[in-house]
């Protein structure tokens, strides 16, 4: 379980990213952040395994504080936290295997991996990772000469390569084009419901966080301003987390309903 | 009926150039002509130089036609030379790899290492290598040992430069990738950050070791070993003939290591 009390965060500049969020998130969830941009959607992802330090506040993650966690602690906590970006951030130079082998790093020792010696068994649960995302015959492609799509569920097996307890989704689908994105936000749903993993994506489309969120938290300028579930997520609140009317845009649009996986 | 075009926002007006860049131009050429000039330069004159050139081609005349027979006494030294860069690269690069991420705002561990790396790279870079060929000759004695020092020592400062630089430039979107899987600073530094800036750093340790087949030439002048030490011997026995042979090898040597670095790269990048 993931337990926010009080967490706030001020950014050296003075920005207020984060304001007193107090909040729990149960083993097994799929929660969708959704707010506009600025809002604090991000750094609440990164306070969770510790990229954002807290000015305030505490994240306790099955009762372990990040806020306290030693560096050592606090990589111990992050190798079971997997995290995929925006813009993937896979290093494209290398092959798609290097990089899905990085969520093996946590437990390969400096040495090994200083040579690139992984052994057999974490060279094992990267493979897997990649058939789980359907991508396993690109294991030995550059990473730059892969799609957008590719790359981003390169991303997602680097993740479930650390056999992670809890996913954070930073605006997954982003940078990807509808159909692209339905693909996406679906491998993301099946791997929450087959192997239980707790999933936190942000998303700025509505549309999509109503398909696929069970749960949706609001945030506008740093605050929690809606917890509940995606079916009571009207118009009328995401008018409230916005502060403003909807329009097109923050719609993906694409017939978004009829992509999601049968609950 | 012509087509309304819409009401525009008023377009901006160009902004002006800045003054400063003329002045700059300005205080440079200031700056040559003083340098230059008669009576407050080296008195550097285009006349004379065309002038003097006549009198520079008997000489150069003398280096014609080389004296081939002088050859086979070069291999040995020319080896040397060869020997001592590659010893002076690989300590130099290899060392340089390890000290570039201490010197680079991305990956330094934390801020005084920064700040003394590059202090310590800033002191080693002030010296040219001819003046550090004269230390170590004075220090260890003649021969290659000093050589190679010296060129180990540019090495350091030159590959430490480019490739922290270059560091500073990456991606690091895959940095913050591999912090968030639990990865410590080395593995960080391994996987997410080697990767990106290994077609570089094989660039500049070629050209390094193209600049140490051409420095060893210079610093062997001051007895640091290699091909330099015949350059000086014959050169003060006004044997031109020799020394264009000489000269003729270095070029054909430096020609060949640039054409198996560009083939290198290529097959890198």
């Amino acid at each position: 379980m993931i337990r926010l009390e009080n967490a706030s965060v001020v950014y050296p500049g003075g920005v207020v990213a984060l304001k007193n969020l107090s909040l729990e998130i149960h083993d097994g969830e799929l929660m969708v952040i959704v707010g506009l941009s600025g809002a604090g959607k991000s750094t609440l992802i990164r306070a969770i395994n510790g990229l954002v330090p807290l000015t305030d506040g505490d994240i306790l993650i099955d009762d372990v504080s990040v806020r306290e966690a030693s560096p050592r602690a606090l990589r111990e906590l992050r190798s079971r936290i997997g995290m995929i970006f925006q813009t993937f951030n896979l290093v494209k130079r290398t092959t798609v295997l290097n990089n899905v082998l990085m969520g093996r790093l946590h437990s390969a020792g400096t040495l090994r991996s200083l040579v690139g010696m992984y052994r057999p068994e974490d060279v094992e649960i990267a493979m897997q990772a990649l058939e789980r995302v359907g991508i396993v015959e690109k294991a030995y492609v550059r990473a730059q000469n892969l799609s957008g799509g590719q790359q981003q569920r390169v991303g997602i097996a680097r993740a479930l390569a650390q056999q992670p307890k809890i996913l954070l989704a930073d605006e997954p689908v982003a940078s990807l084009d509808p159909p692209t994105s339905h693909v996406v936000m679906r491998d993301l749903q099946r791997i929450n419901r087959d192997l239980g993993i707790t999933t936190i994506v942000n998303l700025h489309f509505l549309d999509l966080a109503k398909v696929y969120g069970e749960r949706i938290i609001g945030l506008r300028a740093g605050e929690l301003v809606y917890d509940g579930t995606a079916a009571q997520a009207d118009e009328n609140v995401f008018r409230d987390i916005y502060a403003r009317s909807l329009t097109a845009d923050d719609l993906m649009g694409e017939a978004a309903s009829a992509a999601a996986l049968p609950s | 009926m012509t087509a309304e075009a819409p009401p525009a926002a008023t377009r901006p007006a160009r902004p002006r150039g800045s003054p400063w860049g003329i002045a700059a131009l300005l205080v440079f050429a200031a700056i040559t002509w003083w340098a230059a000039s008669e009576e407050f330069g080296i008195g550097f004159d285009v006349i004379q130089l065309a002038t003097n050139l006549t009198r520079g081609s008997q000489i150069i005349g003398e280096f014609f036609p080389p004296n081939w027979e002088y050859l086979p006494r070069t291999y040995g030294p020319m080896l040397e030379t060869f020997k001592m860069a590659v010893i002076a690269s690989a300590l130099g690069c290899g060392i340089a790899l390890f000290i570039s991420f201490l010197a680079s705002r991305v990956t330094t561990p934390n801020p005084p290492t920064y700040l003394v790396s590059r202090s310590v790279l800033n002191v080693i870079r002030a010296l040219p290598d001819l003046l550090y060929a004269l230390i170590f000759v004075a220090a260890v004695g003649v021969g290659p040992l000093p050589g190679i020092l010296a060129l180990f020592f540019f090495n350091v400062g030159v590959v430490v430069k480019l490739l922290s630089e270059t560091i500073d430039g990456v991606d690091t979107g895959p940095i913050e990738a591999a912090r968030a899987t639990g990865a410590n600073r080395t593995q960080t530094v391994r996987w997410a950050v080697v990767p990106q800036v290994l077609p570089n750093y094989v660039a500049y340790s070629l050209y390094v070791f193209e600049l140490n087949i051409r420095a060893s030439a210079v610093i062997g002048i001051v007895g640091a070993g290699g091909i330099g030490n015949n350059i000086n011997t014959e050169r003060r026995f006004f044997n031109y003939d020799n020394l264009s042979v000489i000269l003729i090898e270095i070029f054909l040597f430096v020609v060949v290591i640039e054409l198996i670095s560009i083939w290198l790269r290529r097959r890198l990048v």
